[in-house]
C-alpha cells in the first residue's frame, strides 16, 4: 500500500475501495473495521460458484477529520461492480449504529465541544445498486441504509463521495441522494437506472449507452452541480475529495444540512417544479439544459475542465 | 457448481520466515485475487488455501505457487488466496509484490 | 469459308448497354438520387458479375451495401462478391436472400461467426481467404470486379471523388475497374460544387448518389489508455529494450492491440530514460494510433504514412504535417495498397498480438468457429523475399540467423524481425500456447484447403511473453525453436513441458532471455511508466487537436 502522502496526489477514480477510505480521512488515523482478516464474505456466493472477497466488496472502517470521528464506509467496483449483498449491507449499517454510538458518547463525554467533535458518515459510492445473487438480502440492505439515514438526522451529516469507475446507480442513487451532502469529481456519475438498462428497456434510439458522452452529460459531475443534485465538484484526486470533507467539516450542522436534496416540504416542491419543467420544456439532451439555466456555449462545457467549469458555471 | 478450495503445503530449502504479522494485498476483480498472508509456527513450511471458481487448473496452481515459493523462499506462513479466474502471470505478479513489501516494509 | 470477324470490345459494349439502362435514374451529370439506389443496382448489376462493396476494417459503402440487399433477386442473383471484408450485417444478407453467392475476400472480424456458418449450410461458396495485397493484386488478374460500389466524403457532379484522410482501398478499386470497363458507383456524405481535392477522377466513376447518412467507420484503432495492464507495461518494457534497443529498430508497423499501445505510450517514458530517442522507431507505416500522440509530440516520430485515418484524428494529423502524409488541400491522404506494400518491403519489423501460437511457432487468430480472416498482417510478419536494400536491424538480424549457413552459404543477407506478443493466458485461462492451433479444426469444420495461418514459424524471430523473449531466429533447428517456444510459454501445457536444463543452455545462448537477463525491473512495470493514462490524457497531449469518438469519451 502506498504512503498517504502519495495517496492524496492520486486518481479518485482509479483508486481502490481501501485505498479511497484511508486516503479520504487524516494520515495515519484510518482503522479498518471488519476487514479482511474478519473474512466476513458472502455466504451466498460460494454456492453459485462464484468468487468471494473477505471484505465483501465494502471497506468500512473509522478515522478523523480534525477532531471529527468520521465512519468511512467505501465501495469496490471491480468486485461484482459494487453491488450490494447482505453482508456488504450489513456493514454499511454498521457504520451508522457505530457512529451514532460515538454521537451519543461524544454528547455525554464533551457536550462542549460537540461541534468540533461532531461525528460523520462518509459513503464513497462505486456500486451499481443491488447484487442480483442475493437480490432480497440485498434489497433489504438498501431500506436498512435509508431508515439509517433517517436516524441520523438532526445529529450528525451523512456524506456522499462519488467519482469511481462504476459511478452510483440503481438503489444506491436514491440512497445518495437521500444523504446530507454529495460531493462529486466530473468523472463521477450518479443515476438511478443505467445506461445499459435504459438503453435495454428503451432502445437505442432512445439512449446509446456506448455513447459515453452522452452518459456523462446525463449522469455525471458537470451536469449533476448545474443541477444541484451535486453540491460539490472537485479535482479527481483523494487529496481533493478530503480537503472539500475537511472543508464541510468545519462548518455547523444547521449549515451542513442545507445542502439537501429531500427531507422537507420546500425541496418536495422544488423537486415536483423541476418535473414539471422537464416535461414542458423536453430536453432532447442536457446541453438543452445547461443552456435554459443561463450556460453559454455548452459545447463546450464537457471539455472544460473543473477549475475552468467552475469559473463560469450557471447552476439551477 | 460451488466455489472449490484447494489446499497446498511446499518446503521451501533456505526457509526465510514471513516477516510481518499479516498482510493483505489485492481486489478479486475479474482475472484478479487477493492474498492474505499471516504468520504461522510450521516448522519451515508454507500452507497455501485457494479459493476459486476455476476448474481443471489445480496441477498449474501447484507449480505457479511452487514457483513463487521457491523464488522468495518465504517459509512460516499462511496464505489463503481469493481467486477471480487470475491468470497465472496475476497470481505470479501479485504474490511477489506482497512478499516484496512484506520485506521491505519488515526493514 | 467465312468466319464472322472477332469482337474484341464485348467488355466495352457490356458496359454501355448498363449505362443505357441507368439512364433513367441520372438526373445531373453523374449524380442519382439516394432513393433510386435500388433500381440503379438492378439495372447496372448483371447475375453471376463478381461485385466489390468497398469496406475495410474502417470505412463502409454501408449504404450501398444496404441497398445492394433489397434488389429484386429475380433481377439480380448469384453475385460473386470481390472484397476486402465482410464485417457489416449487410455484407452477409446478401448471402442469406440468395443475391450472392460465392466470396473471395481478406478479413471478417465481426461477421466470422455466421460466416463459418452459412459456409456449413452451404449458403456461401467460400472462394479464398487472402491477405489485403494478395486480393488487390488479383483484382488485376483473375478476380476484376464487373461493378464496384465505393465510398467517399464528397463529389461533385461530374463524379471528381474526394475521399477525406480516409482514402484506403478506393484507389485500387477504382483503377482495376474502371480500366476493365467496369462500372463505378460511389455514395458520399455530400455533393457539392468543387472537391476540396482530387482523389479519384470523375472519369473513372460513373455515378455519385449522397447517402442519406455519412458512411459508418469503426474507430477499430483506437485503444483507451486505462486499460493497459501491467502485464502489457512489462512485455512493452522488454519489447523497446530487448528488440527495438538491441536491433536499433528504426522503419516499423505496430499491429493493432493494447500491448503495441503499451509500446507506444511508454516510448516517451521508458524509451528515453533508455536515451533510445533517435536510434529507434523515427518512421511508422501504421494508422494514426493516437496512443502514438505523446511519442509524436515528444519529437520521435519522424514520417508515418497510413494504411487508413482514424476516426478523430483528422484535425491532430492535419496539424503535424512533416510527420504525416499531407496533400495540397492541408488533409492527408491514406493509401491501403501503398502502405501494405511499404508494409512489405520497406519496413525492419512488425509487431503484433495473436491468438495462439503453436508448439512450432506457427501462429493464427482464427477459432475452430469463426472464419475470421487477415488483413494485411501477414504482408507485414513475413520476410520480403524480394528485399534488396539493407538496414541495420535488418541485417543484424540476418547475421544472427541460425540457418543462414545451411540455406544461403556464406553470402550475407538481411531478415526481417517479425514480433509476436503473447500473454500465456488470456481471460477466462485461455492459453496463447497450443499444441494444435484451432486453425486447423477450422480448415476441416469449414473444408478450406489450407488452415488460416498469420504467420508462419520460418518468419517469426521474436515471441514476447511476461516470461521474457524468444529470440528464435537464432535456433539452429526445429527442436532449438520449439524448446525456445516452451521456455517463453509459461504455465501452458506447451510451457509445462520445458526441460531446465534446456532452457538454462538456451539462456547461455542468448535465445532466451528473462526481463531480469534483459535488465528490467519487473517492479516498475505498471502504470505510472505511461505517458498517457487515460483518453483525456491523449487529447492534452495533442493540444485538444485530437477528437475522440463518443464512445471513447468518459467526460
Amino acid at each position: 500500500m502506498s504512503d498517504w502522502k502519495s495517496l492524496e496526489a492520486k486518481s479518485f477514480y482509479g483508486a481502490s475501495a481501501r485505498e479511497r477510505a484511508i486516503g479520504i480521512v487524516d494520515e495515519g488515523t484510518f482503522t479498518e473495521l471488519a476487514g479482511p482478516q474478519n473474512r466476513m464474505s458472502s455466504p451466498h456466493l460460494p454456492v453459485l460458484g462464484e468468487a468471494v472477497e473477505w471484505d465483501d466488496g465494502c471497506v468500512t472502517g473509522v478515522g478523523l477529520i480534525g477532531k471529527h470521528p468520521v465512519f468511512v464506509i467505501s465501495q469496490e467496483g471491480r468486485f461484482i461492480g459494487g453491488a450490494v449483498g447482505e453482508v456488504h449491507g450489513a456493514k454499511m449499517v454498521g457504520a451508522f449504529v457505530l457512529a451514532r454510538q460515538m454521537y451519543d458518547r461524544i454528547k455525554e463525554e464533551h457536550p462542549d465541544e460537540l461541534a468540533e467533535r461532531l461525528p460523520a458518515v462518509v459513503i464513497s459510492f462505486e456500486t451499481g445498486g443491488v447484487r442480483l445473487h442475493e437480490a432480497n438480502a440485498g434489497l433489504l440492505a438498501h431500506a436498512e441504509v435509508m431508515d439509517q439515514i433517517q436516524e441520523s438526522k438532526g445529529k450528525f451529516p451523512v456524506i456522499s463521495l462519488i467519482g469511481s469507475k462504476v459511478g452510483c446507480f440503481g438503489g444506491m442513487g436514491f440512497v445518495a441522494a437521500a444523504t446530507d451532502v454529495i460531493v462529486m469529481s466530473d468523472l463521477g456519475r450518479l443515476g438511478l437506472t443505467g445506461p445499459e438498462v435504459i438503453e435495454q428497456e428503451m432502445g437505442k434510439d432512445e439512449f446509446d449507452s456506448a455513447d459515453r458522452s452522452l452518459v456523462y452529460r446525463t449522469t455525471g459531475g458537470k451536469h449533476k452541480y448545474i443541477m444541484r443534485d451535486a453540491n460539490y465538484l472537485v479535482e479527481d484526486t483523494l487529496g481533493d475529495f478530503h480537503d472539500q470533507l475537511t472543508a464541510i467539516m468545519d462548518a455547523p450542522y444547521d449549515e451542513i444540512v442545507k445542502c439537501r436534496r429531500i427531507g422537507s416540504e420546500e425541496l418536495v416542491d422544488e423537486q415536483l417544479a423541476l418535473a414539471e419543467l422537464s416535461v414542458e420544456m423536453a430536453p432532447k439532451d442536457a446541453r438543452d439544459v445547461w443552456a435554459y439555466f443561463g450556460n453559454e456555449d455548452v459545447d463546450q462545457i464537457p471539455e472544460m475542465t473543473t477549475a475552468e467549469f467552475l469559473a463560469v458555471a450557471k447552476r439551477r | 457448481m460451488a466455489l472449490r478450495e484447494l489446499n497446498f503445503t511446499f518446503t521451501p530449502e533456505d526457509p526465510r520466515p514471513f516477516p510481518l504479522g499479516w498482510s493483505h494485498r489485492g481486489v478479486v476483480g475479474s482475472g484478479d485475487m487477493e492474498v492474505m498472508f499471516e504468520q504461522a509456527d510450521l516448522g519451515g513450511q508454507v500452507q497455501v488455501k485457494v479459493c476459486t471458481p476455476v476448474v481443471g487448473f489445480d496441477e498449474v496452481w501447484e507449480r505457479v505457487l511452487d514457483r513463487c515459493i521457491k523464488e522468495s523462499q518465504v517459509s512460516d506462513v499462511s496464505i489463503e488466496i481469493n481467486d477471480n479466474n487470475a491468470t497465472p502471470v496475476v497470481v505470479a505478479m501479485r504474490m511477489r509484490q506482497a512478499i516484496e513489501e512484506a520485506r521491505k516494509e519488515a526493514e | 469459308m467465312t468466319t464472322e470477324p472477332k469482337i474484341w470490345n464485348t467488355l466495352e459494349r457490356d458496359y454501355r448497354e448498363r449505362l443505357e439502362a441507368a439512364r433513367p435514374y441520372v438526373m445531373d451529370g453523374k449524380v442519382v438520387e439516394a432513393g433510386d439506389t435500388v433500381k440503379l443496382l438492378e439495372a447496372v448489376v448483371r447475375p453471376g458479375d463478381k461485385v466489390n462493396i468497398e469496406g475495410d476494417n474502417q470505412k463502409q459503402a454501408d449504404f450501398l451495401a444496404q441497398c445492394l440487399c433489397e434488389v429484386d433477386t429475380d433481377k439480380v442473383h448469384d453475385l460473386h462478391m470481390v472484397q476486402s471484408v465482410l464485417s457489416i450485417p449487410a455484407h452477409l444478407d446478401i448471402f442469406d436472400k440468395g443475391i450472392a453467392k460465392k466470396v473471395d475476400f481478406s478479413f471478417s472480424g465481426p461477421q466470422a461467426g455466421r460466416l463459418a456458418e452459412y459456409v456449413r449450410d452451404g449458403k456461401i461458396e467460400l472462394g479464398a481467404i487472402h491477405t489485403y495485397l494478395e486480393l488487390y493484386g488479383r483484382y488485376f488478374v483473375d478476380l476484376t470486379p464487373r461493378v464496384a460500389l465505393c465510398v467517399g466524403v464528397s463529389a461533385d457532379k461530374n463524379g471528381n471523388i474526394y475521399t477525406g484522410f480516409n482514402t484506403e482501398d478506393t484507389p485500387v478499386i477504382a483503377e482495376a475497374v474502371k480500366f476493365r470497363q467496369g462500372i463505378v458507383i460511389v455514395q458520399v456524405n455530400e455533393i457539392v460544387d468543387e472537391v476540396p481535392r482530387v482523389d479519384i477522377p470523375g472519369d473513372w466513376v460513373d455515378f455519385v448518389i449522397q447517402a442519406p447518412r455519412p458512411f459508418y467507420i469503426e474507430p477499430l484503432f483506437t485503444r483507451d489508455p486505462a486499460l493497459i495492464t501491467d502485464s502489457q507495461i512489462l512485455r512493452a518494457m522488454m519489447v523497446i529494450k530487448g528488440i527495438y534497443g538491441e536491433y536499433g529498430i528504426q522503419r516499423l508497423n505496430h499491429g493493432i492491440g493494447f500491448d503495441t499501445a503499451a509500446i507506444e505510450l511508454l516510448l516517451p517514458t521508458y524509451g528515453e530514460e533508455l536515451g533510445l530517442k533517435g536510434k529507434i522507431c523515427s518512421y511508422f507505416v501504421t494508422n494514426p494510433h493516437p496512443t502514438l500522440i505523446p511519442a509524436i509530440e515528444s519529437g520521435w516520430v519522424k514520417s508515418m504514412h497510413c494504411f487508413g485515418g482514424e476516426a478523430g484524428m483528422a484535425e491532430y494529423v492535419q496539424a503535424r504535417s512533416d510527420v504525416f502524409f499531407i496533400g495540397p488541400d492541408g488533409s492527408m491522404r491514406s493509401n491501403r495498397d501503398f502502405a501494405q506494400t511499404a508494409g512489405h518491403y520497406a519496413l525492419d519489423l512488425f509487431i503484433g498480438g495473436t491468438l495462439q501460437i503453436d508448439k512450432y511457432g506457427n501462429s493464427s487468430t482464427a477459432t475452430a468457429s469463426r472464419i475470421a480472416g487477415f488483413g494485411g498482417a501477414p504482408n507485414m510478419g513475413c520476410d520480403a523475399k524480394g528485399r534488396r536494400h539493407a538496414t541495420p536491424g535488418w541485417m543484424k538480424c540476418g547475421e544472427e540467423y541460425g540457418m543462414h549457413d545451411e540455406l544461403v552459404g556464406d553470402l550475407p543477407r538481411g531478415k526481417r524481425l517479425v514480433v509476436q506478443l503473447q500473454e500465456t493466458f488470456r481471460e477466462k485461462m485461455a492459453p496463447g500456447f497450443v499444441d494444435k492451433l484451432d486453425a486447423v479444426a477450422l480448415a476441416e469444420n469449414a473444408g478450406l484447403d489450407l488452415p488460416p495461418v498469420m504467420i508462419y514459424s520460418d518468419d517469426l524471430t521474436h515471441v514476447v511473453t511476461e516470461e521474457g523473449i524468444a529470440y528464435l531466429h537464432k535456433c539452429t533447428s526445429m527442436a532449438d525453436r520449439m524448446a525456445a517456444i516452451r521456455a517463453v510459454a509459461g504455465f501452458t501445457e506447451v510451457g509445462m513441458a520445458e526441460d531446465p536444463a534446456e532452457t538454462a543452455s538456451l539462456r547461455e545462448r542468448g535465445i532466451f532471455k528473462t526481463p531480469a537477463d534483459l535488465g528490467i525491473d519487473v517492479r516498475r512495470a505498471n502504470r505510472d511508466l505511461l505517458a498517457a493514462k487515460s483518453v483525456k490524457d491523449l487529447v492534452n497531449w495533442s493540444g485538444g487537436l485530437y477528437n475522440p469518438p463518443a464512445k471513447f469519451r468518459n467526460w
